[in-house]
């Protein structure tokens, strides 16, 4: 799969990393190339676009990141139980499409494709954070603000990414994608650090909402691949839609899913139910008026955010936590942004402590 | 009347009620047969600002989820019914509002209505209160006692325990485990 770019910005001092090298041999002729001295004017949405969010999306700018890269995930709070996942920003949005994305708020007013070309400081990052704490695992995944593998194919970060990780005990990196881009994956060796997932919805969510990306049939058939090729696997049913028919479909799915990888190859499985802030489905609703998942039965939850309504979500979890169990193998499995509460009542325990399901997350 | 004609009335009765403009412009947006369907129900009902933004952005949800026009939305007989049938302009605004709903949130409608009637056939006494989770948007139940002696709150205490049964019933189906 490759994904086509209208133009790419590079700011001043960044052509000589290797990042920005790589991207601009294999970028094809035709996208020209601007260097800029500040970057930021390029991420801003396009003016006078009719789709300002969706032609961001086409322009990639390779630029210095000045922050940190690493931060605990930020969908962990006090109100719901958390899985002890660290992100990594190495790039920002994505060129795929899904029509639920939260990019669409959350990069509204920068939506341009941001790569950070001084991205290996990232490994000073991690080195610190192992240095300080002896004896834990982490699980550490760029899959936040961008596909981790949608651009690997011009960016070939992953190789350096799995180099890094390969060498390091208590690390784990999660690559989360939609995509089938494994090429770079299959010719290295992670030495059993590396984990891939893939998001998995039905047929009917992918036509209906998630532009661009890989089938699900081909998801399931990457995540063999590259099992076979060392790395591990685990699978991401988030968003979880409960349409008309979800549940028929997701334990379709999961038999498929099964039918090509076993239980105990599967490192782990998280769900999540659709959540969106009103300001996003206003977004999602106006990019994606056609698009029947999108106007599901949701409705005003505590935290602020549209949820399918509680016995319903609820229900719709545990068809499927039910379905892995049937299965015959302890599938570790999280529910990301839900309570505590839900977590017990879908799996009937409360979950472990963020440090603790994170270290065995990043082990298993 | 013609699309021309329709538009024009649309645009007439957008401005009168101050409609915003994102609004208007998905009404214009529709198909010409739910343009013209909006505008005889708006005008019928007499629905206001509000109750107009309401029933346009609720009727292009439903006719998305379910992939028919607005206009075949408002050509069913229930819809119809409160169209046509009597009552105020107001009460009948009500009703086309509350039935729109229960087109947009079928599956929601339907599990409120079981578990309020799981509520009735508890029978609790007076001083005993249930409140379901609004919209069902958590599985929160909240059962509160009004008492003003011990002897009351005995006796409420009591009743609360013979319906122990019937509230764990509820509090599953708030879970989805039934």
């Amino acid at each position: 799969m490759k994904f086509d770019l209208d133009a790419v910005f590079v700011e001043h001092g960044c052509a000589g990393y290797p990042l920005a090298t790589r991207i601009l041999r294999a970028l094809p002729r035709e996208v020209p190339v601007t260097h800029v001295a500040d970057p930021r004017e390029s991420t801003r949405p396009a003016s006078g676009a009719r789709d300002p969010f969706g032609a961001g999306k086409r322009r990639m700018v390779i630029a210095r990141r000045k922050s940190a890269f690493l931060a605990p995930c930020p969908a962990g709070s006090s109100e719901f139980a958390c899985c002890g996942y660290l992100v990594l920003t190495l790039a920002s949005n994505c060129p795929m499409d899904c029509s639920y994305c939260f990019l669409q708020e959350f990069l509204a007013d920068n939506p341009a494709f941001q790569v950070y070309a001084n991205f290996t400081d990232s490994f000073d990052e991690l080195d610190r954070l192992i240095g300080n704490a002896r004896g834990r695992s982490f699980r550490v995944g760029t899959g936040d603000l961008a596909d981790s593998l949608a651009f690997d194919s011009l960016t070939a970060m992953s190789r350096e990414l799995i180099e890094f990780f390969a060498s390091r005990e208590s690390l784990t990196l999660e690559l989360k994608t939609k995509t089938g881009e494994i090429e770079n994956l299959l010719a290295m060796d992670p030495r059993g650090r590396v984990l891939v997932s893939w998001t998995l919805s039905p047929d009917a969510v992918y036509r209906s909402s998630e532009h661009l990306t890989a089938s699900p049939a081909a998801r399931i058939a990457a995540a063999r691949a590259v099992l076979d090729a060392g790395y591990r696997v685990a699978f991401h049913f988030d968003p979880l839609i409960a349409y008309p028919g979800a549940e028929r479909d997701y334990i379709l799915l999961i038999d498929e899913l099964l039918d090509t990888i076993a239980p105990k190859e599967i490192s782990f499985i998280s769900m999540g139910g659709l959540r969106m802030t009103p300001r996003l489905r206003g977004a999602a609703r106006s990019r994606f008026p056609g698009d029947p998942m999108l106007c599901g039965e949701d409705v005003l939850a505590s935290d602020g955010r549209l949820r399918t309504f509680t016995p319903l979500r609820l229900n719709l979890y545990r068809t499927l936590a039910d379905r892995f169990r049937k299965a015959g193998a302890e599938i570790p499995a999280y529910l990301c942004m839900e309570a505590a509460s839900v977590h017990e009542s879908v799996f009937g325990a409360p979950p472990s402590r963020p440090a603790i399901i994170g270290n065995r997350l990043a082990r298993d | 009347m013609t699309a021309d004609e329709i538009d024009t009335q649309i645009r007439m009765l957008a401005a009168e009620r101050r409609l915003p403009p994102s609004h208007l412009a998905r009404w214009l947006a529709m198909d010409p047969a739910s343009r013209a369907a909006m505008l005889e129900i708006a005008r019928v009902i007499r629905l206001r600002t509000g109750q107009l933004m309401t029933a346009l952005e609720t009727l292009e949800e439903i006719a998305v989820r379910e992939r028919v026009t607005v206009a075949g939305v408002l050509d069913r007989p229930e819809i119809r019914r409160i169209a046509g049938g009597p009552g105020s302009a107001p009460s009948r605004a009500s009703a086309l509002l509350e039935a729109l709903r229960t087109l947009r949130y079928p599956l929601l409608r339907k599990m409120q209505e079981q578990i309020r009637s799981e509520v009735a056939a508890l029978k609790l006494p007076r001083g005993i209160s249930i409140a379901l989770p609004n919209e069902l948007g958590s599985d929160e139940l909240t059962v509160s006692l009004r008492v003003r002696s011990a002897a009351e709150l005995t006796r409420l205490l009591e009743a609360l325990d013979r319906s122990r049964p019937g509230l764990v019933r509820i509090i599953e189906m708030l879970a989805g485990k039934q």
